[in-house]
Order: C-alpha cells, then structure tokens, then sequence
C-alpha cells in the first residue's frame, strides 16, 4: 500500500516528516485485507499440499514394496532352563511357551518358557521299552520313535488351550503314545537307527535301518487303512520289504520317506544318495548319486513339500537336489539345482519350516536362515553359545537352541516375505519340478506346499508385446494421417477430424475390449488370410490412385478441390479391402493347407499355423489385441504428431515450395525433419498408452502368462527356441499373453492384504508407473525442446 | 496439353505417398464411424421387434418346425474347411430348449412363413417366450380358450394385475423388510452390551406381518395360469403373473413396432437387472455410475482448480515449477490400473480399515496430548501469521520475509501434527469396530472408488484450469489490480470467471474419463449386482461405504463373466451404446465449450 497520494487531502494534524494518513476513502476494510491475505496463503499452502499429496502415490506404493527387500529378523527372546541331557530331542509348541525334552526315558518333560516348575508327563509306553532313535514332527503334533527290539511307533504330543478370563491362554499338553509296531517278522532283536514314515492317505509306509549282527539293513514297512463308515478304520500291515539287497554292500546313514509315500532315499557312509521307487509293489534303485562330488555326506533332508533334498556336508556346504525330469529324460530323478553360500565350519543340525521353503542350517557357532527358491540365505546369526541342535516350531516362527550346557535359547523368526528379492523379481528361477531356470508367474495355487513363482519378466514381456503389435498397427496409420490432417487437407475439415480422433481417445476401454472378444476375435478367427489381404488392399489402393493420378491431365486433376483426396480414396479401398476379404479362403486354399492326423488336407490357417510353425494359435491373439489397442494408441499419437507437424512455420514449408518442390517434397525434406523430435514424443506417449492398457488386454487376450522364451533373449542367455523360426517363436502373433496391468486387475483383488503376492503386484504396479512416467517425461521433455526450436526459427 | 512443342509436364513427384497418407487417414476415420455405427447399430436393433419366422426344418427323416427371429447370417467353417452359410435366430423358451438361440443350415430350411397370432412374452425367469396360446386358466376357475374373443382383454387384465402385485412386493421385501433387517442388525451389535430383547421382539413381530403379507401376493401371483403351445408342438404352462408384458410380433403394424421399441429402452433403463444381470434393465449401474461420477467431479474440481490457481498465480514461475508441471502433466499418462493400486491400498485398506477399527499403533496419551497442543498451536499461530503482520513498510522487508518462512515452516508443522494426533489418538478405536472383522469402510465402496478417481483425473482437471487461467488476459488482471482489487479479489472476481469455462471444460473430459474407467474400479468396490443404492431413503441416504454397479464394469461382466454370453450379447451391446453415448456427449460438451472459449479469447485478445 504506497503511503500517500499526490491528490490526497492535505494532512490535518499530523508532524512534518511523517507520511500523509490515507485518506479513508482510499483505505481497504481490513476484513478484506485479512480475507485476501488468508485466501492467498490457503493457496499457497493448498496448492503445495494437493501437488504433494499426488506424488505422494509414488511414495505409498514405495512404502508398501519396501518390506518385500527387507531380510528376516532372528532374535533372541529368552532362556529357558531347560536342563535336558544330552542327545534329547527338544520341541516347541504352538506359542513357543511350553518347549519340552525327551530324552528317550518314559517321560517327556515341558519347562514353561515363563518359569515355574517343569511338568512330567509318562509317555505311556510299556516298561522296558528302550527308545535307539527318535524324530520330531512339530507339524503332526508327534515324535516318531524306534526301539531296541526293532519296533516303531509315536508319541502323540498335543496342546489344549484353556482361556480363562482375560489373561493368556494356559495351555496343557498331553503325551499319548501308541501302540508299536515290528519291522520284520522274525524276532531276532535289532535296533532301530533311523527311521522315517510318510501317510500318503491310502498308502502309508514306514522305513527304517536296523542294525542286526552288526550290518546295517534297510526295510520297509507299508501300513494300509481300512475304509469304514464309522469314522478311520483300523490300520494293519499289508507288507514288509527288506531292500539291504539293493545297497550293493554300502552301508546306510539315514533314510527318508518321501510324502506320496513310495519313495525312499538313503544316505550312505560313501557320500551317495540313493532313491529307491517302488512300482507296482517292486522296490527299485532308480538313481544313485554323490551330492558333493565324492565328498562325505553329513546330512541330507527333505524341504517342505518334499520334492527337493537339502544336503549338506561337514565343510559347511549346502546344495539343493530337486526332483524332475531331465530334458530328453522319462524319469522323474534328483539333480542339482541350487548351491548356497558355505557357512564356517561343518553342519550340525537342520530344520525345515513347514510353512514355505525356507530352512535353518548350522553349527555349533553360527546359523544361516535360507529360502530354497532363491537360493539365498535370508540372515546369517553368530550364536553367543554353543549349539548341539535346533527345534522349530509349526508356524516356523521360533527357533529354539539347545545348547551344551542344556539351556534352551528360544528365538523368535520373523520373515514376513521369504519368497520375495530381485533374483525372484527379474532372474531366472530353478523352481522344484522343472527341467531348467524359467522365468515364470503362478502366484497361487490350491496346494499348501506350492512354491510360488514372482517373475515379473513375463508379465513386462507380455506387456511389450501387446505394446508392440498395437503401435505396428496404430503408428502407420496415426503417422500418415497426422501429416495428411496437417499439410493436405483442407482446414474446415481440419476442425471436424480433430475432435473427431479425440473422441476416439475418449471410448472407454471396455468397450474396446468387449468388442475386440466378443466381436473381432469370432470374426477374424478363421479369416486370417482374407484380413492379411485387406491390410495389404490399403497400401495398395492408394499407390494405384497415386500413380493413376500423376498420369491423369492437369486440367481433370485441378477439377478435386485441394485436400480432398481421402473421400477419393475411400471407396476404392472399400472395393479393393471387400476384395480381399472374398479372396481369403481363395488364398487360404492355396496356400495354408494343413495335413490332419488321419492324412486328410484341411485348408484352414488355424491348422496349418501351429504345423508349419510349431507355435500354438489361439483365438483371442495377439492380432485382435493389436487391432483394438489400436483404437486406443491411434487417436493419443495422432493428436500429438499433427500438433508438431502443424507447428512448423509456414514460412519454411513456403519458401520451399517457392524454390519448386513439390508438396511431399516439402513434408520430405523440411517438416517431417523439424517436426521429428515432437512425433517421436507422439510415439512415446502411444507406448505407454499401450503399455498400461488394462481392459483390452484382460478381455481380448487368454491372459496366459506365456513368455515363449522371450525372456531368455532379452535377459541374457541367447538360448534358440525349438520351432522352426526361432527368433518368431517368442514374439508370436498368434496366441495370447498377459500383462503387467491385467495381471494387477485380476489377481489384486483375490491377493492378501500385506502379503508377498500383494505386495508383489505393488510392485509390478510400481514398474507400470515408472514406465510410462519416465517414457511420458521424456516426450514431454523432447516437446518443450521443439518448442524452444521454434522459437529460434 | 495438345501443343507439341510445351516441354512434356513431369509427373509431380511423391503423389504416391501423398495418397497413402490421406489413406491413413481414411482409415483412421473409417475405423471410428465403423465403431460408432457397429455399436449404435448393435445397440439399437437389441430394443427393436423383430418379426418371427417359423422355419420348417429337415433333421434327418423328421419334419421339425421351429419358430424364431433372424439374428444373423454368417460363415461356419466345415471339418473339411470348406464354408457353409448358417442363420442364427433367437427362439426364446430357454425353459424348454435349453438355450435361447439356435444355429439353422440354411440347406436344411424347407419353408420360412410369417404367420400371425405368434405371442412373444417377457417373463421374470428364463427370458422370452415365443408361442401361441391356448387357453388361460383363471384362478377362480375359469377358463378362456386362446381363440376366445375375450381373451386378450383377460390377458391384459391379469397383466397389469400382477405387474401392480409386483410392484407391491418389491415395495414390501425391499423398502420395509430392508429397514427393519438393518433395525435388527443395529440392535443384535446393541444386544453385545444392553438388553433389547423387547425391541427385538416388536421388530421381528412386524418382520413377520410383512412377510406373510409379501408371501400372500406371492401366492396371488401363481394362482392364474396360461397354457402356450411352441412351434415344435409341445404344450407348457406358465403363470402369468410372471409374464411382464407380451406383443404380437406378426400382428403390429410399425407404429406398432415402434411402441414395443421405446417401451423396450424405457425398461432397459429404468428396471432392475434379473437373471444374472442377462434380462431386465441396467438402472442401478446407471444410478451407481451416475453417483460416482458426481462424487468424483465434487471432489476433483475444487482440488484441482486450487492446485491450479497456485502453480499458475502464485508459484514463481521457475525451473522448480515447470519441473512440477512436467509431472503433474505426465500424471494424466499414468495408467489407470496404478491409480486403482493406490486407491486399494491407501483408501480401502489403509483410510477405510481405520475408520472401522480405530488406531493400530497408537502413541502413550501423554505424547499424544503434546502433539494435539502442538497441532493447535500451529494452526492458531499459522492463522493469526498469515492474516497479520503483513506490513508493507520497505524497511522491514527483511522481517516479513522472514516471517513468511516462519508461517510456512507452522502450516507444514500443524499438517504433520494435526494427521499424527488423527492417526495415532489412543482412544479411537473405530467407528464400527461392534461389526468386525465385517468390514464397513475397509472394503470397497463408492466413496474409495470415487476418490481414486478423483485422484486419476486430478491431472486433466489441473492442466484445463492452467490452460484457462494462462488464456485470461494480463491486461484484464492488471486494469483489476490498478483499480485497487487485492490478489484474491482479482483471481475470485475477474481471473476465475473468465477461466470458467476452460475449468468446466477439464472438469466435464475428467467425468468423461472416469466413467468409462474400469480398471481401478474393479478393486476398489464396483461389484456385479449391488442389493442396494448407494443413495436411498433410508437414513442417512448417503451410503458411501456401500459398493456400486457400474456401466463399465457391467459390460465386463456380462461379456464375460456370464455363463450365457451368446445371450448375455444383446444386454452388452446395449449397454456399450449407452456407455458411449454418455462418454461422447460429455466429450462433445467439452469441445464445444473449448471451441467457444477460443473463439472469445481470439475476439477480445489485447
């Protein structure tokens, strides 16, 4: 507010020196100013807040992937004194409060982890009875157990919760054993040594080693349920195997049970791994094979799920033999496919979570925590006491250590995403049951046991191939009809083409996609040749116009007013395109003949591209996503291009046409130059257009997660594809992909809030986001630069 | 051209390629009048009557005959490969033949006929019916015979009859029943805590009343029974109060045809869906997109327009803000399906699980009353800064900057404060905490569908407003300021005004875009059939937490999800052509306005 007015009153009263009052009529109301100054910092800070709250999208997808790169957590929570002696088997319950020892007496002893006195409870078995090897199953709630007198058995270990009142649960255990069973027929006393049992439903199969007379033998015991309608029916003995035959001399160290219940694998003291599998009731030594090249075998353990053997060896080496069947192979048989950084000195113990694939190996010193599928070692713990052996409980969330001196170190585990990492992200994975590394998406599946496979390269791949069939068919035509909107055609028509294509950006993408799978891909399905034939009718309609027209007299040319030549063409393609597609099964008959199975001659593409190129054809294609993303690209780059192309000053094109060139001359030779870097940001934004469409692509294709080997080309390893075009083979237009957004718009809502497969599909949200929001600020980038260009010019 | 001794005129060069572009062009045009007129061809021939046929088939030795409309003629490709011309009518009764169309080998048609007197009748269950009646049997014991001039006016009567009993009964289970079930829902969490065993009591003795009630119209609704005959001879009986209404295909004349057709779109718009959305009409995806779409440019329009005003009158214009720009820009480029991402996560689980259980993780009461005195504090101190102390005395510049930094560094303050004393208060814990793990807001809804659109069009609506405000003449701005308007004063009563239009145009190309959006609806509470409106008569009418129908997502659900697409298809159609009609209405309107705007401008440019 300047201080006085050279029209002001004079001043009344007031000192020499000092400013002149405002005369009132000149005075703003203070509410008025206190409003505008008020109104002008909500603005500001508004406007701030507004901007900042949309880039913080970005930061709450961030924070929502973060946990996916964390590692796991391993803690120690307490000491318990459990003051179990040596060589007992110790187990943690549910909550991790009642751990327990048994040292193979008649009693199993629980030491609540919050202190009082520790409960003894008598394990029920007869008096006499001397336990030579015992095993855990935190899963099952049982230990298994082997005698003296070669019999096995379990002891039922179970917890009851009590609530009582507000406080924590109290919880009981109970031990329950039952009854024995004898591993051979003879009574000649032979102690049991190992010992492992699996329950396959109907199948059921026991298998041990006994040691009688010294020699090691290997038998096996299969159990069979009888069906009854009143609940289970009684188990019995439906035959006994002794497979010591079959170990050709070597002695057994331990021996493992696999879940379907007809397949053993032993270790032996010559560090091999034998699998035994029974067919038709005929054990057989399927594979025979040395995990560490020769090199002793301290210990081999199935991981959860039972497909793949963890081995593990005294030098603190760690591989990971999984079942499946070789390229060119018919057996399912172990191979190596996973090794893991060695930890300092030999592995003494093992346990495997019976949640996901992650497992616990060490010694006496330190523990490395490992996730199987990625190969990596999840936390590695220096143990500030020495450990003899380790007990997990269920939900695999605590550890508890035993040490020498008999204390239990209970552990607490937290590693909320085991599956997650870059390697599982973007690498090649060696998931269980396949022949080699993939890169492969199955988030989910029916099974507990199921491994789940997070690569995101097939769904980017998938997402650049709908990308680049849609910009093949969008960019010619947008391009092309930019520069005739911009330079030929005549500009009242001009001001009803461009809105026209704006509407044509505006149709909503449902719509696109019920129409490209409902509609066009029926259509189109067997009329492959005739639509190749109308794609070929356009080029060749305006090249027979074009030279027709050059050769027609200036006096019958100057008659079609100036811009006029896409009405002209129009019904000449019509006639040329309905030709073509007439002329499809014409075409189709001559030359896409498939030969049937029974020796007949079919002329049908949809047969004859899968024979000739041993790539599968479906019917909602590549074709038909192309086709109709189209729709959507066409309209995004066209506006885009002609902008740039109608920006360039008129005085250029005219000084050229002065110097005698002709009109395309001028496009040729100084628009299409100038306007180049504004058409190149046209196509980025169409790709990434393309790249987050979502609706076309979750109806108009399979949404299969197919990667047809792509990614082995792009990501390394130039491995060629078996068909006959093996460059083709991976790009192939005929069958269908799924995306990167269709596959966040179907599996988003099926997916468990902070879970990894959510959080996953955050970050696939995340690659989306980038994607175009880097493409998008590299065209607009490329804009601005035009623009200062022009301003030059 | 005839005087030999002119030098031979070369041919222009490059006309070829010329000619190609203007094809590009001409495709690009005829690819989207193609579009449009498929879709409003489809669309439209969905509503009108098509006459019946009645084919005379060969199958084998059998004379068949069956009776039908013409959908379509195509191509079906043979074993051999070979083609064979093949018409595929709409025979109705799916009750009887399973399924509603039939594919005829136009080989194996021996007569086609259009005889009168064919009825075709819309029915509550298994879509159409195409036959001939034969006798109506009353429930008083009457009975008329098809041939009997009295019985169309019977017909009729019993009709509207049990259209009226309808009515009554969706009255009755929807409006009544529905008011007293959520009673009883509030009052059983009620029940956790107090007694309301009387309350209950009374509640459910009228729940009762209404329900024999309701049970009684419904018995009314079997006791009249009509005896139709199909083409193929088989005799079927129906209670026609549940036929809705019926035309004589053969008999009307095209006025007549005409009337079927606009009652035809009058139904499809105003009624609810029925089996499985395939029948029936598509009113509450037009309510529920209507309603969202409202809610979105509500929210959207104020937040873009402020944002806006700042970047374009406020901010210094640098490199800092253009970079702003830049982004903000590329935003709008961003796909829908991030957005929807963020809607999910944020929104419905993050704002929505609050909501209904309280605070997770929440601060000791202590730090918590310090943070809530902190908060109004800087509230307080922020207001009083920013509407005093603003001398304009040039020697004390230095301080009033300072101070700027000051009311600045308060308002970011109280924003964290203010969101840390919500979101950490100990003792809140949920405004519907009684119903979990049921979640009330913690799942998707039209408010989170409609914010994260809002979120998704925040882009166009800002960069409209831009447009707009950078389209006001300076010279408009300064004759304000010179006349001694303040800032405010200028931008509310002369910048704004005239920026108008350029805003209503964002605003109207942003409710375009988030009407046809799908995606980020699908995971953030669009659903296939919502039980009810998002906005009702019952208290308190706003539902905010309850999900939606959607057209977009309806067209996503019947192509695809339906057990019946062949059947499904008309309704599709149907309801694309409505979709796109809306979608290029508001498109249209927005042009027009930006065409006008642009011609003002040019007019009064100073």
């Amino acid at each position: 507010m300047p201080p006085s007015f050279p029209d002001a009153p004079p001043p009344t009263n007031s000192a020499p020196g000092e400013p002149r009052p405002v005369p009132e009529r000149f005075i703003v109301s203070r509410g008025t100013l206190r409003w505008d100054r008020f109104m002008n910092s909500a603005i500001v800070f508004g406007g701030i807040g507004i901007i900042v709250a949309v880039f913080g999208i970005f930061a709450f997808i961030l924070l929502e992937i973060a946990p996916l790169f964390q590692g796991a957590r391993v803690e120690e929570k307490i000491q318990i004194p459990l003051s179990a002696p040596k060589g007992s088997l110790v187990g943690l319950d549910e909550w991790s409060e009642l751990p327990f020892y048994f040292d193979g007496g008649h009693e199993v002893v629980f030491q609540p982890a919050k202190g009082g006195p520790a409960q003894r409870l008598p394990t029920g078995l007869p008096m006499g009875t001397q336990i030579t090897a015992q095993r855990h199953d935190p899963l099952k709630g049982r230990m298994m157990i082997g005698t003296s007198d070669g019999r096995v058995g379990f002891i039922g270990i179970s917890y009851q919760s009590q609530y009582q009142g507000k406080g924590a649960p109290i919880i009981q255990p109970s031990v329950k054993a039952d009854p024995l069973l004898p591993l051979r027929e003879d009574p000649t006393p032979a102690p049991v040594v190992d010992m492992d049992y699996a329950d396959a439903g109907d199948k059921k199969l026991f298998a041990a080693i006994q040691e009688i007379d010294g020699q090691r033998r290997l038998s096996t015991m299969s159990l069979r349920q009888k069906k009854s309608l009143m609940g289970k029916g009684k188990t019995e003995i439906e035959r006994r195997d002794d497979l010591t035959a079959l170990l050709s001399g070597v002695s057994p160290k331990r021996v493992l049970v696999a879940g379907t219940a007809d397949s053993l694998l032993v270790t032996t003291d010559a560090g091999e791994v034998l699998y035994f599998y029974r067919q038709s009731s005929e054990w057989q030594l399927r594979q025979k094979f040395q995990p560490f090249d020769g090199g002793p075998v301290s210990g081999a353990d199935f991981l959860f799920g039972q497909v793949s053997l963890v081995c593990y060896d005294p030098t603190g080496k760690v591989r990971i033999f999984s079942l499946f069947v070789p390229e060119g192979g018919s057996m399912r048989l172990f191979g190596l496919t996973k090794e893991f950084q060695p930890i300092q000195g030999p592995i003494t113990y093992y346990r495997a979570s019976q949640r996901n694939k992650s497992f616990l190996v060490g010694n006496a010193n330190e523990c490395a925590l490992c996730y199987a599928t990625t190969a990596s070692v999840r936390r590695s713990v220096k143990l500030p006491f020495e450990a003899v052996s380790v007990a997990m409980d269920a939900k695999a969330e605590h550890l508890g250590f035993l040490d020498t001196k008999g204390a239990l170190h209970l552990y607490e585990v937290s590693d909320p995403h085991p599956e997650a990492g870059l390697r599982a992200f973007f690498g090649q994975v060696w998931y269980e049951g396949f022949a080699k590394p993939k890169y492969e998406w199955q988030s989910t599946s029916g099974t507990d046991d199921f491994e789940p496979k997070l690569s995101l390269v097939p769904l980017i791949i998938g997402s650049l191939k709908g990308t680049l069939y849609a910009m093949l068919f969008a960019v010619p035509i947008a391009l092309l009809a930019a520069i005739y909107t911009s330079q030929f055609l005549a500009p009242q028509m001009k001001r009803i083409v461009k809105p026209a294509m704006e509407i044509m950006a505006s149709l909503p993408s449902v719509v696109l996609g019920f129409l490209a799978a409902l509609w066009l891909a029926p259509l189109i399905e067997n009329k492959v040749p005739s639509i190749l034939l109308v794609i070929l009718s356009i080029p060749i309609s305006a090249s027979i116009l074009g030279t027709l027209w050059g050769r027609l007299p200036i006096l019958y040319r100057n008659r079609l007013p100036k811009g006029t030549e896409y009405l002209l063409i129009a019904p000449v393609m019509l006639l040329l395109a309905f030709l073509g597609w007439q002329l499809g099964p014409v075409i189709e008959r001559a030359f896409f003949v498939a030969t049937m199975a029974d020796g007949s001659q079919v002329a049908d593409f949809r047969l004859w591209w899968p024979q000739f190129t041993g790539m599968p054809y479906d019917q909602r294609n590549c074709m038909v996503v192309g086709f109709m993303m189209g729709f959507a690209v066409i309209p995004v780059v066209f506006t885009i291009a002609e902008d740039a192309l109608s920006n360039v000053p008129p005085a250029l094109t005219s000084a050229s046409e002065a110097l005698g060139a002709s009109r395309w001359q001028v496009v040729r030779t100084v628009v299409l130059p100038i306007a180049s870097a504004g058409i190149f940001s046209a196509l980025m934004i169409g790709f990434g257009r393309a790249v987050g469409e979502t609706m076309i692509v979750v109806m108009a294709t399979g949404n299969t997660p197919v990667m047809d080997e792509a990614g082995r080309l792009i990501f390394g390893d130039l491995g060629l594809g078996n068909g006959n075009f093996p460059l083709a083979d991976h790009w192939n237009l005929f069958n269908g992909m799924r995306t990167l957004s269709a596959n966040i718009a179907v599996e988003l809502p099926e997916a468990a809030q902070g879970s990894t497969h959510y959080r996953t599909l955050f970050l696939g949200a995340l690659v989306l986001f980038a994607m175009t929001f880097v493409l998008n600020t590299l065209a607009e980038v490329l804009r601005q630069k035009l623009r200062d260009k022009f301003k030059i010019v | 051209m005839s005087d030999a001794s002119s030098p031979k005129p070369t041919r222009t060069p490059g006309e070829v390629k010329v000619w190609l572009t203007a094809a590009g062009l001409t495709v690009g045009l005829l690819m989207i009048s193609g579009l449009l007129l498929l879709i409003a061809f489809n669309g439209l021939s969905v509503f009108w009557p098509d006459r019946v046929s009645l084919f005379s088939l060969k199958e084998g030795d059998k004379q068949v005959q069956i009776a039908g409309s013409l959908v379509k003629t195509q191509q079906r490709r043979k074993a051999d490969g070979s083609f064979t011309t093949e018409l595929q009518i709409f025979t109705g009764n799916k009750d009887a033949y399973n399924l509603a169309f039939r594919y005829l080998d136009v080989s194996s048609i021996q007569e086609e006929t259009q005889p009168k007197g064919l009825y075709v009748a819309e029915r509550m269950e298994y879509g159409d019916a195409l036959f001939t009646p034969v006798s109506l049997q009353l429930g008083d014991g009457r009975k008329i015979a098809g041939n009997d001039p009295a019985f169309m006016a019977e017909f009729d009567r019993l009709i509207e009859a049990g259209n009226d009993r309808r009515a009554e009964i969706l009255q009755i289970e929807k409006k009544e029943i529905g008011d007293i079930s959520a009673r009883i829902k509030q009052l059983e969490i009620r029940a956790r805590t107090q007694d309301v065993k009387a309350e209950l009591a009374t509640e459910q003795a009228h729940y009762q009343t209404l329900a024999t009630a309701a049970q009684k119209l419904r018995t009314a609704q079997t006791a009249d029974k009509l005896t139709y005959r199909l083409a193929t001879g088989e005799e079927r009986t129906q209670n026609v109060g549940d036929i809705l209404h019926y035309y004589l295909p053969n008999d009307i004349s095209f006025i007549g045809q005409f009337g079927v057709f606009l009652h035809s779109i009058w139904e499809f718009l105003m009624a609810e869906p029925r089996e499985a959305n395939t029948e029936g009409g598509i009113f509450p995806a037009i309510f529920g997109t209507f309603v969202m779409t409202v809610l979105m440019a509500v929210m959207v329009t104020p937040f873009g327009i402020i944002a806006a005003i700042y970047l374009r009158e406020y901010a210094r214009q640098g490199i800092m803000v253009q970079i702003v720009r830049i982004c903000v820009n590329n935003l709008a480029g961003v796909p829908s399906i991030v957005f929807g991402v963020f809607g999910l996560g944020f929104f419905v689980y993050g704002v929505g699980g609050f909501i209904d259980g309280g605070v997770q993780h929440p601060i000791p009461p202590v730090w918590w009353f310090a943070a809530a005195l902190g908060a109004l504090g800087c509230v307080s101190g922020g207001v009083y800064l920013s509407t005093h102390n603003r001398t304009a005395i040039p020697t004390q510049q230095k301080r009033q900057k300072f101070l700027h930094k000051v009311e600045g560094t308060l308002w970011i303050l109280s924003v964290f404060l203010v969101v840390l004393t919500i979101a950490r208060c100990p003792w809140f814990h949920g405004f519907f905490s009684d119903s979990l793990p049921t979640p009330t807001f913690g799942t998707g809804g039209i408010l989170w569908a409609s914010l994260t659109l809002a979120l998704m069009t925040l882009p166009v609506v800002i960069v409209a407003t831009e447009e707009a405000l950078v389209a006001v003449p300076r010279g408009v701005r300064e004759a304000a300021l010179a006349c001694g308007a303040s800032k405010w004063q200028t931008i509310q009563r002369i910048v704004l005004p005239s920026a108008l239009p350029g805003v209503m145009t964002g605003v109207i190309l942003a409710m375009a875009r988030g009407a046809g959006e799908v995606a980020p609806l699908m995971i953030t509470g669009v659903v296939k059939l919502a039980p009810s409106l998002p906005l009702d008569l019952s208290w308190p009418f706003i539902h905010a937490e309850r999900k939606f129908m959607h057209l977009g997502f309806h067209i996503y659900d019947l192509g695809f999800q339906s057990p019946d697409s062949e059947g499904a298809k008309p309704m599709v159609f149907a309801t694309t052509l409505l979709l796109i009609l809306l979608v290029v209405a508001l498109n249209l309107a927005a042009i027009q306005i930006r065409t006008r705007l642009r011609k003002r401008y040019m007019a009064s440019a100073f």
